[in-house]
């Protein structure tokens, strides 16, 4: 499955013909140079698609079914199930675009990377679920031939929340909706907090929901072009890389370009129109730019420490073997700071950060930060919940994004919800229907109780 | 035959001069006029041709070739009117220039009299195909389409050359019509098997026989509509045509070369019903059920009896109307949705119910459904065989279960089932195409009336 991710990342959305590099050579340097020389006899062979002008194996394809704009975990998420769930096989013709291949800005590779089932949404939870169960059993889905298994780095310590009095009423009718979809949570008191993490100071703790979750780090590769859009009941992409100019002729769309995906969804046309009706309403997707800090503490907490949550908003957890922790804080609406760089300010780590991490686990008192980075939250600016399905007007695009801050966790899940979407016209495993573009319009929102 | 080819080749003249905003009612309305000068050929003894000239004629099998090949002109002009609106106005003249020249070649090719001026002819008709793959083509591959179609048979036609020259210079004369009189002498040399082979192997590539069969997946799914409609109506027909005026010329004594190529249209024909029920690409499906369609007629051709030969004509142009009404059906799913994906343009009949009405008829005809005449050209076919062994109406009877299952897929995945999101706002139907399908559809329901005038010479 997913070497035939990669060769459909790869442009030709056609299973490769022997173009394999999987000799299981000697050394790297050997194998590539042969897959050079396979490459470009095979181009020179009839057998293929070829322009006697010039070379064009490195644009996409004139045509394809699919086209998914962004390659995040998202984008490769639905590609991934839309090959796995098409019934004869090599059906559709799924292309990938991003316009940046090294990721540098990509919201996957800078995520903090933990997965929690503690929503209050039944979506959310179904969705983390499947999520879980996918990362715990990556190599059922995602394992290559021949190839070593894959190691997601998937640690299953757990996710802790915390709620103070205020939010302990929440955090209950909470848990009662986890268990009831399934989610295996249980509700601490403080008392059995301090037993079972004694290096936290419960103060201020009225509740703690301790649910079962991990963290993972690694991500996988791909390719990638720019794109631009056409208009509402037309179904051309062009594609643009330098000054190279390739339109892809192609049936369906999926936007899962992550924070940017609204300005897509605008070169769509999506948007474009009197406020207040349907064509009026935007995608409200931006990117909100938060901060990750990496920090040593020798006494911190040890291997049982769970992804901490704390009713400040402030979170940690943990990272590698040698007392080395990641975690941040979400900014008020107020202290927002500007997306439109990804610079890192340390003061909010002092700040913010730093007095609640210090409150609420003492030991957090001495600590040295290591470094820092700044990622952006595709962040939905209705309800903080993705967007998921096709746009009401323009037909044949769908959309995989907004789901601030929590995409990661829930990407496998939503690959496959857009993939049954795209290849069986309605939700067969999970129903995200409340996750519809149309509650915009509708002023519907569907909101998620606790927000980090 | 002047006042048919004559009006054709003005067409051409027809289409520099016309306005632009005419340039597409001006083809098609003389184009369906030079089809209706076509209907008298019909008005000839049934024991004998018509004569027309030292360089044409026309007997009761060219005859229902050339209303077909005339008739398809203006349904390709007007399956070509969606996808060409975009290009400059020379582009356009030129498209349909080539649709017109082909026609002409095709024209003369079913009636030359003269064996060589055949050849030329139907060497002639790969140029303008060509070009309309190569230009008008929808992807990159069209590249490598063209290819594989222009050398696959150009290759099996050089030997043709030889042997027509050869046959001239022995014989003293290439005229059809004497041709059939020619007696030979019965002791056979390996040469004349050689020579059999060479006559037969242009006809086979063209037809095309199974292991010869990879150019046409190729060409027909890159082709743009017309050159797809042309190549499964008419150009595929050309070998059945030439097996047929040739097979009267060669030696009886030599019938034993049929057998390989027997054996590999039985099985060819099984295995390529079988790779349809595979596909993915709807104009991939069609392709490839053409292949099987006219592994039949090669049978009927090289098992030569008279029930047969019936078969096998009546098979040609039954398989050539719904062929390329199943191509025209495919294309307008295609210009909705961008994509030939069968899986994503599916449950059709809730949004285009005519349209459905149309792909109904396009597939129990193409299942030869009784009473239509594909029923009629098949079961002759079958009959044949089966008398002339026992044991192929196994094979004969599982390709038949086989093309219904396919048929009955390929409506099914398009037609059926809920609709798929995206597809909710494509176009209705326009009348043009709704013409289109009905103008294909009417000659092969009315056939089924006096499929007499369809059934060749042995009829």
């Amino acid at each position: 499955m997913f070497r035939g991710v990669l060769w459909l990342l790869a442009g030709r959305g056609c299973v490769g013909r022997g173009l394999s590099t999987r000799s299981g050579g000697s050394t790297p340097d050997w194998t590539e140079k042969v897959s050079e020389i396979k490459k470009k006899i095979q181009s020179a062979l009839p057998g293929g698609p070829w322009d006697p002008l010039y070379d064009t194996s490195h644009l996409p394809p004139e045509h394809s079914d699919v086209v998914i704009v962004g390659g995040g975990v998202l984008g490769l998420s639905v590609a991934y199930w839309l090959k796995r769930l098409e019934k004869p096989r090599g059906a559709i013709k799924v292309l990938v675009v991003d316009r940046d291949h090294t990721y540098s800005q990509a919201s996957t590779g800078l995520s903090v990377g933990g997965i929690r089932q503690q929503f209050s949404l039944p979506e959310n939870i179904q969705l983390s679920l499947f999520s879980v169960d996918f990362l715990r059993n990556i190599n059922e889905y995602l394992a290559v031939v021949d190839d070593p298994p894959l190691d997601v780095q998937f640690n299953p310590s757990g996710y802790l929340l915390l709620a103070s009095e205020k939010g302990a009423a929440i955090m209950e009718s909470n848990v009662k909706v986890q268990r009831q979809e399934g989610a295996k949570v249980c509700l601490m008191s403080p008392e059995q907090l301090q037993n079972k993490f004694p290096w936290i100071n419960t103060d201020g703790v009225a509740l703690a929901s301790y649910g079962f979750s991990m963290s993972s780090s690694r991500m996988q590769t791909s390719s990638g072009k720019e794109m631009t859009l056409k208009r509402i009941h037309e179904v051309h992409v062009k594609m643009d890389h330098s000054l190279e100019y390739q339109p892809v002729e192609c049936a369906l769309v999926i936007n899962a370009a992550g924070a940017w995906s609204g300005q897509v969804a605008e070169l769509a046309g999506i948007g474009k129109g009197p406020p207040g009706t349907l064509e009026g309403t935007k995608l409200p997707v931006e990117p909100r730019k938060r901060y990750v800090y990496f920090w040593h503490c020798p006494e911190g907490p040890g291997l049982e420490t769970p992804f901490m949550a704390d009713t400040s908003g402030a979170y940690f957890r943990r990272e590698g073997l040698g007392h080395n922790y990641l975690g941040g804080c979400s900014p008020t609406e107020e202290e927002e700071p500007d997306p439109g760089n990804l610079e890192v300010d340390h003061d909010f780590f002092q700040d913010k950060v730093w007095p609640h991490l210090a409150h609420r686990v003492p030991a957090f008192q001495s600590l040295k930060v290591r470094s820092a980075w700044a990622g952006y939250y595709d962040y939905n600016t209705f309800d903080q919940n993705g967007v998921v399905g096709p746009h009401p007007l323009v037909v044949n695009m769908y959309f995989a994004t907004g789901f601030s801050g929590h995409g990661l966790q829930q990407a496998p899940a939503v690959g496959r919800a857009v993939a049954e979407l795209v290849l069986e016209g309605q939700f067969q495993t999970i129903n995200l229907s409340s996750l519809l573009f149309s509650r915009f319009y509708l002023g519907e929102k569907v909101e998620e109780r606790n927000i980090i | 035959m002047l006042k048919i080819i004559i009006p054709t080749v003005m067409l051409i003249p027809l289409t520099w001069l016309s306005k632009s905003n005419m340039l597409w009612i001006n083809s098609t309305m003389y184009s369906l006029m030079i089809s209706m000068t076509c209907l008298p050929l019909m008005n000839q003894f049934c024991d004998n041709s018509l004569n027309l000239s030292m360089l044409f004629f026309s007997d009761s099998l060219s005859t229902p070739l050339l209303m077909l090949t005339t008739w398809l002109l203006p349904l390709m002009i007007i399956a070509s009117q969606h996808h060409m609106p975009k290009e400059p106005p020379t582009r356009k003249k030129l498209y349909i220039t080539m649709m017109i020249l082909l026609q002409i070649f095709l024209i003369m090719t079913f009636s030359a009299t003269e064996l060589i001026m055949f050849y030329i002819l139907f060497e002639a008709t790969l140029v303008p195909t060509l070009i309309m793959i190569t230009r008008w083509g929808g992807q990159t591959e069209r590249l490598n389409a063209g290819i594989y179609f222009l050398f696959y048979t150009l290759a099996g036609s050089l030997p043709l050359l030889v042997a027509l020259i050869y046959t001239q210079t022995t014989l003293g004369s290439l005229n059809l019509l004497l041709a059939q009189y020619w007696i030979d002498s019965s002791t056979h040399i390996w040469g004349d098997s050689l020579l059999w082979l060479a006559y037969m192997m242009a006809f086979m590539v063209k037809m095309p026989l199974y292991g010869l069969h990879l150019w046409l997946p190729k060409a027909h799914v890159e082709a743009p509509i017309a050159g797809s409609m042309v190549l499964a109506a008419i150009l595929l027909k050309l070998g059945g045509y030439g097996m047929l005026r040739i097979t009267m010329m060669l030696s009886p004594t030599i019938n034993f070369m049929a057998y390989p190529f027997m054996m590999l249209s039985l099985w060819g024909m099984v295995m390529t019903s079988s790779i349809c029920l595979r596909q993915t690409d709807l104009k991939s499906l069609i392709a490839y059920s053409s292949v099987s369609h006219m592994a039949l007629v090669i049978m009927a051709i090289l098992i030569q009896s008279p029930w047969s030969f019936m078969g096998a004509t009546a098979l040609m142009i039954a398989h050539g109307l719904t062929s390329s009404l199943l191509f025209c059906l495919a294309n307008s799913n295609y210009e909705r949705t961008h994509s030939r994906t069968m899986i994503l343009a599916r449950g059709l009949q809730m949004i285009l119910p005519l349209m459905a009405a149309w792909w109904l008829l396009a597939s129990l005809t193409n299942l030869a459904l009784p009473p239509s005449i594909n029923l009629i050209g098949e079961l002759f076919v079958t009959v044949s065989m089966f008398s002339w062994s026992n044991f192929s109406i196994i094979l004969l009877g599982i390709n038949i279960i086989i093309t219904a299952l396919y048929t009955l897929y390929m409506l099914i995945m398009t037609q059926r089932g809920k609709y798929t999101y995206h597809i909710h706002n494509i176009k209705p139907s326009f009348t043009r195409e709704n013409t289109l399908m009905s103008l294909h559809l009417v000659p092969l329901l009315l056939l089924m009336i006096s499929p007499k005038i369809i059934l060749g010479t042995t009829y």
